[in-house]
């Protein structure tokens, strides 16, 4: 998978967006500039993309697909080096299932994401040292998939304008850990699996 | 309203304390998170100290793997295999213990060598320096260059990853490995180990007379040894006295047994 094409998929989204907003002409300017702002932001502990990374984005399909771009961070007392990372995460909402007026549960989320990590080491295309297709992989561009779950409530909606908080779990792997483990029974599947939590804190 | 928000709360705690309890080692930060200890850490010293324990008879015997990459059920089998030979005083693997470089690929491979009876001795290879992989390597075994002298045999392990260096005309560092092969009273014979062959266009091609010269010189190299292209043979690429030993990847199922007695080697196929 590849950056651009990741990029791309953003931006039509994102297109889709402007384009309902600009047929919606009863908006004032203001109304139409909040618009833009991002549905809601996120922090998520560890699950392979930072110890803690702060999150914004967009819902889109009646809050059926979240879009996220992640600014990651792994401080040095985890690391020998700490990490700085950044990772766009598309989660699809796919049941959902309305407990009462204030809580809805959604079951199963699938995602992708695709990860990098800053700093020279961690190159995108090859560098000109090597010949061409001399490592097939790039240690800057990672990226994986995982399923989860969430819980959506309406804490916060009261006294602030944000309009709930969604907690998530996600559990998931990366193509280079898979591929490390295809083929082998060695690696036990706990060692390739990348848990992670957070919050969701929606306008 | 108050009181749900309290359930939610309690649940949430409960789930947090849940999941943190049961997924303790599952919470993954980042694929370049390096936090090795214990028995991760300074392996090779530690290896050095395990040789050093061994009981000295008149023959050396080193099993010779390498380029174990993702081939980890293989690279199980022939830590097997090697532990059921009761003679082998040390293992050595010629590089490329990893495959994409990665902080774990590290710790995975090292967790199957450290269940070798014999210590083992990991020279760097090229797929071992991508990414973060140097810092991983240094954390996890040492230094890129190093060497030490058992029953009068000094083992020197250089780093010939020219390319992983761009070229930069001190992979490899000529000037160390001269001083390695000095002769002096503790050795009579050098054994040499490194990943890429000096023939090799990953090999610095400016510094590959100069390395052949340089294991030449003393008339000391009993032989060196390489991975990188795994597949066997034993040469003398540059039609003199040093023969060089191109190690089978642990992929073939085969691994090569060195004997040395009186400053002569004889070397046998094993297959697992």
């Amino acid at each position: 998978m590849n950056f651009k094409i990741v990029l791309i998929i953003a931006f039509f989204l994102l297109c889709s967006r402007l384009d309902a907003y600009s047929q919606d002409s009863q908006d004032t300017d203001s109304a139409k500039y909040t618009k833009f702002l991002p549905d809601y932001v996120k922090l998520q502990f560890a699950g392979g993309i930072g110890f803690l990374s702060l999150g914004l984005g967009y819902t889109f399909f009646d809050h059926r697909l979240d879009v996220s771009f992640f600014y990651g961070y792994v401080p040095i007392f985890i690391s020998i080096d700490d990490l700085h990372s950044v990772s766009l995460q598309l989660t699809g909402k796919l049941i959902r299932i309305k407990v009462n007026e204030d809580i809805d549960l959604l079951p199963l989320n699938i995602g992708f994401f695709i990860h990098h990590t800053f700093g020279n080491e961690y190159w995108i295309s090859l560098p000109s040292h090597y010949p061409d297709e001399y490592y097939w992989w790039a240690p800057g561009r990672n990226a994986g998939l995982f399923i989860g779950g969430e819980i959506k409530t309406k804490l916060l909606s009261d006294k602030t304008p944000a309009s709930g908080t969604a907690f998530y779990v996600r559990v998931g792997s990366r193509g280079l850990y898979i591929a490390s483990m295809f083929g082998n029974s060695a690696i036990p599947l706990s060692e390739i699996i990348e848990v992670g939590f957070g919050v969701a804190i929606y306008r | 309203m108050e009181q749900l928000r309290m359930k939610i709360s309690k649940i949430l705690i409960l789930f947090a304390l849940l999941t943190i309890t049961a997924c303790d080692g599952l919470f993954d930060y980042s694929p370049y998170v390096i936090d090795y200890s214990g028995q991760n850490k300074s392996v090779n010293q530690k290896n050095i100290k395990k040789l050093f324990s061994q009981k000295i008879d008149d023959t050396t015997i080193i099993a010779l793997t390498g380029d174990t990459h993702r081939f980890y059920d293989e690279t199980v089998d022939f830590v097997k295999a090697v532990n059921k030979k009761s003679s082998v005083d040390l293992v050595i693997h010629v590089g490329d213990i990893t495959d994409f470089g990665l902080p774990k690929q590290y710790e995975w491979a090292n967790s199957i060598l450290l269940k070798l009876s014999s210590p083992y001795f990991v020279v760097v290879g090229n797929h071992d320096l991508v990414g973060n992989g140097s810092t991983a390597y240094k954390e996890m075994f040492g230094a890129f260059n190093y060497s030490f002298i058992y029953d009068s045999l000094k083992f020197i392990f250089v780093n010939t990853n020219s390319r992983e260096f761009k070229f930069s005309g001190n992979v490899p560092d000529i000037n160390w490995l001269e001083a390695q092969l000095q002769p002096n009273d503790n050795f009579t014979n050098a054994v040499v180990i490194f990943h890429v062959p000096p023939m090799d266009g990953d090999f610095n091609s400016s510094l590959e007379q100069a390395f052949h010269n340089t294991l030449t010189r003393y008339n000391n190299v009993l032989f060196a040894t390489h991975g990188h292209l795994h597949h066997y043979e034993i040469y003398k690429p540059y039609n003199d006295s040093i023969s060089y030993i191109n190690v089978y990847g642990v992929e073939h199922r085969k691994f090569n047994i060195i004997k040395i007695t009186n400053n002569k080697f004889e070397i046998e196929t094993c297959e697992f």
